[in-house]
């Protein structure tokens, strides 16, 4: 293989090699792993600073072929990677990492793309990158996702089976998405439930944040392999906190100061937005410590509540503007009026019964036994 | 099978459940004691009745049950008034007056109401938590209790006491994480609501009765009830 | 059969009233301090909830499906033989009725009430300490439970009347109130008759007694026996009816008040627009009304103070009238006991206690708590309108060595007269 490194395709794009530690570094940063693992692989010649790690890898290693497929989704997740505003974080990654196939954002479009796709994935047979985005419907054989004349599910097992790792961008991807909200009528569900057999990380939100995701595959490519990740497949580094962890308007919701509404005193105060329906207690994600737009803002921060994106269901997660605290479900008014019913027959019932039996057992009750005395 | 699962399951579906057992379960005791045959009370009254009723549920209910009106009789039973009384309080106040219960009641009945703030909520559970111990205690070394108490007795101290317990762990984010003690606190509320019915945690519903009753008997005979 | 018996007068009894509050109970154990009988001796059986416990087994085991479940399963026991036996001894020998336990009661229980149903199970099944049962067959077949007879009766009231100087009027024709007397003060206390006598002269009431409906005392009612409880009430009713009176009083007794007032109407026919009342209430408005004058000051020789009968004040309500009388004839020396009013101390012989012997040694341990109560205010003398807590206190303080006087309050008001 005569390809040339990543190294030496930045130092052709004109890069300097100080330009180039700097790129490492961000890299490095970008990834926020612990690297005693990595220095091992790396042999001792890298030693632990992640920099350093970086810069090894992309020293010697070409670029990564990258396939990046779209089942159904909203594109929500490509647009944000792509509206972001940075381009050593983004272009890094997409630009200096190739990208063979994306639907959006490709110019190429029908079947020669599809061609082209197909060749790509032949070519680097065992070593591309598959990044899935939107959820695979899985109702009727995938009938209602089809590209190409091709079913999502004939496509998506085609893609990962040559994968050398496959990273779910996207609650959709990761969980089932907005596709899978009640009544689920395509049969969404999450990647890691259709391809069963091949390492896959997810990467939840909706939209994934970008760092997250670039963050992932930058990840893969100095590593090789997937980072540590949660029960649910997230990558720890990004997701092993909630958002109630980092949250700026913590000390509100210690202190119990809660906004009662979006344009109340309390909502202009920055109160907590626990009562406005925040479920940032039980979502895990890095919105509040990466935050959103190079770290400008995240949506408490901007005086919405958290919605839940990076979890599993969120659609159904009771409402966006109920506290979390409310039930999930009601009963409804009827089922009520029918269990106090129930209730009421059942007590009418046994009433009389033990009515019945007061009658029979004074009927039969013996006239007092009067006789000697104990 | 997640935590996560878990707890859209027992915050979900099963809450629901719960919930409709709940009614069904204390309409079906309801509806059997009233219907079990009330004698008319052919006896003149000396007093009124409802003066007497009146006056009862002022000193039972309205001020606050636990004083001990009866003179001498406080001094022998101290932990019993302290502790019942600050855990009923307790009780009510975290229920209906914290605000993550509020959001509840709102999403059941439509409305919500001022709630107190979230550290006064957060000693008075930790006060109810105590004195759940101390009755524990009191229960398991009075003579008179450990006579009564039997089996169904120690179910209903511990199913009132693990929703605190997980509620407030939960609420600290101490030795678990936020989904497992919110899945936790689900679990046991569930099956709370589903036990009160079967047991004595019913008392609130009987309190009405036996309460109406003595302030009859007494204002019947013109006695202070 | 015994436990049948039992078993069907509870099933019988137990109606939304008895149900809802043995639902309520929850079990707190306050009801515990509250009876004498517990303070006394310290003995868990004798908690007024665990007295009730028989009840408590039958409705759940009958009414409830979850008593019926365990039952059916073996978790829970049915009533036997020895259970019977054992309460027995506590609900007639630990137990005078007071219902102070209702009051401490955080629900409002009414556990006097229950305890008296858990009783007539017991009656029904005949097992009842030996010495009350004979009094309840004594009153029965004789009239009175001190085996006073008719004739033993007329013999007594005319050398009452010849040693006080005074006329009892028997079966006396228009008169508007007729006066039932209990068999104790016929033979413990005759000064009292001859006492109320004096009183209802002096108020130029017309009264009669009656030779048919002499006994206020009801036996019946101890034991919780309810044909007998009414046999006895019907004697003076039918008296009452026959002798056409506008009002029954009853003289100084308190269950007979508790039976004849507060339960008569409930389980009988009762004559129709008859009064009935106690000697406290007819003294303290013959008072009031200036009918009767009392010497003022008369008894202020020593600190005075007043018991409380369970079943005149707690369960009567007659509370101010003994007090105001009483701080008229004693105006500085009048102290009260604590706790008092309905509050107050039951004297631990109500209830049919008194006329059980093997209940001697529990009662008069209950006595000495009144003792310390009358020592606690230098008590010199304490009055009563009851004469089953006279007999009681009369006996305590013999028990006690105490040198507190006993005397009943209509006796001082007999001697107060002007």
């Amino acid at each position: 293989m005569n390809e040339k490194t990543i190294y030496q395709n930045l130092r052709d794009e004109g890069f300097s090699r100080r330009d180039f530690m700097k790129f490492c570094g961000l890299v490095s940063g970008m990834m926020g792993v612990e690297f005693t693992g990595a220095a091992k692989a790396l042999g001792a010649l890298a030693g632990p600073e992640p920099t350093r790690v970086a810069a090894e890898a992309l020293a010697s290693k070409p670029r990564l072929p990258l396939i990046w497929l779209e089942l159904q989704d909203c594109a929500g997740c490509t647009e944000a990677i792509s509206r972001s505003q940075s381009p050593s974080l983004v272009n890094l990654v997409l630009n200096k990492i190739a990208v063979d196939y994306q639907e959006t954002l490709m110019a190429a479009a029908g079947f020669q793309a599809e061609q082209a796709k197909r060749e790509s994935m032949k070519k680097h047979h065992g070593n591309y990158v598959l990044v899935v985005e939107g959820s695979p419907s899985t109702g009727e054989d995938g009938v209602y996702c089809t590209i190409g004349g091709r079913s999502n599910l004939d496509l998506l097992r085609e893609a990962a089976e040559g994968a050398a790792a496959i990273i779910a961008t996207g609650n959709c991807a990761s969980f089932g998405g907005i596709p899978r909200a009640r009544p689920n009528p395509t049969g969404a569900r999450g990647v890691s439930e259709v391809i069963t057999d091949r390492p896959i990380v997810n990467i939840p939100g909706c939209p994934a944040i970008p760092e997250v995701t670039t963050g992932t595959i930058a990840y893969f490519l100095v590593m090789g392999q997937l980072p540590k990740t949660d029960s649910l497949r997230r990558p720890l580094t990004f997701y092993g906190h909630t958002i109630h962890d980092h949250c700026l308007r913590r000390p509100f919701h210690e202190a119990g100061k809660f906004a009662e509404s979006f344009d109340g005193e309390g909502a202009r105060q920055g109160e907590c937005l626990y009562k406005l329906g925040c479920k940032g207690p039980t979502t895990y994600n890095a919105c509040s410590a990466l935050k959103w737009g190079q770290g400008l803002s995240f949506p408490v921060q901007s005086g919405h509540p958290c919605l839940g994106c990076s979890e599993p269901n969120f659609w159904d997660g009771g409402g966006f503007y109920q506290g979390q605290s409310a039930p999930l479900d009601r009963p409804s008014a009827a089922a009520i009026g029918t269990a106090a019913g129930v209730g009421a027959v059942l007590g009418i019932a046994m009433a009389g019964a033990n009515s019945l039996r007061k009658r029979s057992a004074g009927k039969t009750a013996a006239p007092p036994d009067k006789g000697s005395p104990e | 099978m997640e935590w996560t699962d878990i707890l859209r399951f027992f915050h979900g579906p099963f809450f629901a459940v719960s919930l409709i057992i709940f009614v069904g379960g204390m309409t079906y005791r309801l509806i059997r004691i009233v219907f079990l045959g009330w004698p008319r009370d052919r006896v003149e009254s000396r007093g009124s009745k409802a003066v007497g009723v009146v006056r009862t549920y002022l000193k039972g209910l309205l001020i606050f049950p636990f004083i001990p009106w009866v003179r001498r009789t406080f001094g022998k039973n101290a932990l019993t008034y302290i502790a019942g009384g600050l855990f009923h309080l307790s009780l009510f106040l975290v229920i209906f007056f914290g605000t993550p219960h509020m959001l509840v009641w709102k999403s059941l009945f439509g409305f919500g109401w001022p709630t107190l703030p979230t550290p006064a909520v957060d000693w008075l559970a930790a006060i109810g938590l105590a004195s759940l111990l101390i009755l524990l205690v009191n229960r398991l070394t009075h003579p008179v209790l450990k006579l009564i108490t039997k089996a169904p007795l120690w179910l209903n101290w511990s199913l009132v006491f693990l929703p605190f317990l997980t509620g407030y762990l939960m609420t600290h984010h101490i030795l678990f994480r936020y989904e497992v003690l919110f899945s936790l606190h689900m679990i046991t509320v569930d099956i709370l609501l589903i036990w009160i019915p079967l047991g004595r945690i019913s008392h609130f519903l009987f309190y009405f009765f036996s309460r109406t009753i003595h302030g009859a008997q007494a204002g019947k005979r013109a006695v202070a009830p | 059969m015994k436990t049948q018996s039992a078993i069907n007068t509870y099933v019988k009894e137990i109606g939304g009233w008895v149900a809802s509050q043995l639902e309520a109970c929850t079990r707190c154990g306050l009801c515990a301090d509250a009876c004498h009988f517990y303070q006394a001796t310290g003995k868990p059986e004798y908690a007024p909830v665990w007295k009730t416990e028989l009840l408590r087994r039958a409705y759940e085991q009958r009414f409830t499906i979850s008593g019926r479940l365990r039952l059916a399963l073996g978790m829970d026991k049915r009533l036997t033989d020895e259970d019977l036996k054992r309460w027995s001894t506590i609900v007639y020998e630990a137990c005078t009725i007071c219902n102070k336990c209702a009051m401490v009661c955080p629900m409002g229980i009414q556990l006097g009430p229950l305890i008296h149903d858990v009783r007539s199970g017991m009656a029904a099944a005949g097992v009842v300490p030996a010495d009350l049962m004979s009094a309840t067959m004594k009153q029965k077949d004789i009239g009175s439970p001190l085996s006073v007879t008719d004739k033993i009766w007329a013999e007594r009231m005319e050398w009452i009347s010849d040693e006080w100087e005074v006329k009892i009027p028997v079966d006396e024709k228009d008169a508007d109130t007729l006066v039932v007397f209990t068999s104790i003060e016929l033979m413990k206390f005759p000064d009292n008759i001859a006492a109320i006598t004096k009183i209802m002269d002096k108020a130029g009431e017309k009264w009669t007694t009656s030779s048919k409906g002499r006994e206020a005392v009801n036996f019946g009612f101890f034991e919780a026996d309810e044909e007998l409880t009414k046999l006895f009430l019907r004697r003076v009713f039918e008296a009452a009816k026959e002798l056409g009176v506008k009002r029954i009083m009853i003289s100084e007794c308190g269950h007979a008040y508790e039976a004849f007032r507060w339960t008569a109407a409930n389980i009988m026919d009762v004559p129709k627009g008859v009064e009935i009342t106690h000697i406290i209430r007819v003294m303290y408005d013959f008072w009031k009304a200036g009918r009767i004058r009392l010497k003022k000051g008369v008894y202020d020789d020593g600190t005075v103070t007043f018991h409380d009968s369970c079943k005149i004040q707690r369960r009567g309500g007659h509370i101010k009238e003994p007090r105001e009388i009483l701080k008229w004839l004693a105006p500085t020396a009048f102290k009260e006991m604590t706790p008092n009013k309905e509050q107050a101390l039951c004297c631990g012989g109500g209830g049919g206690v008194i006329s059980i012997q093997e209940a001697d040694p529990l009662r008069f341990a209950v006595f000495g708590m009144k003792v310390d109560q009358m020592k606690e205010i230098g008590a010199k003398s304490v009055s009563m309108v009851c004469s089953n807590c006279r007999l009681q206190f009369t006996e305590g303080v013999a028990h006690f060595n105490s040198d507190v006087k006993v005397r009943g309050l209509t006796e001082m008001v007999s001697e107060a007269l002007e």
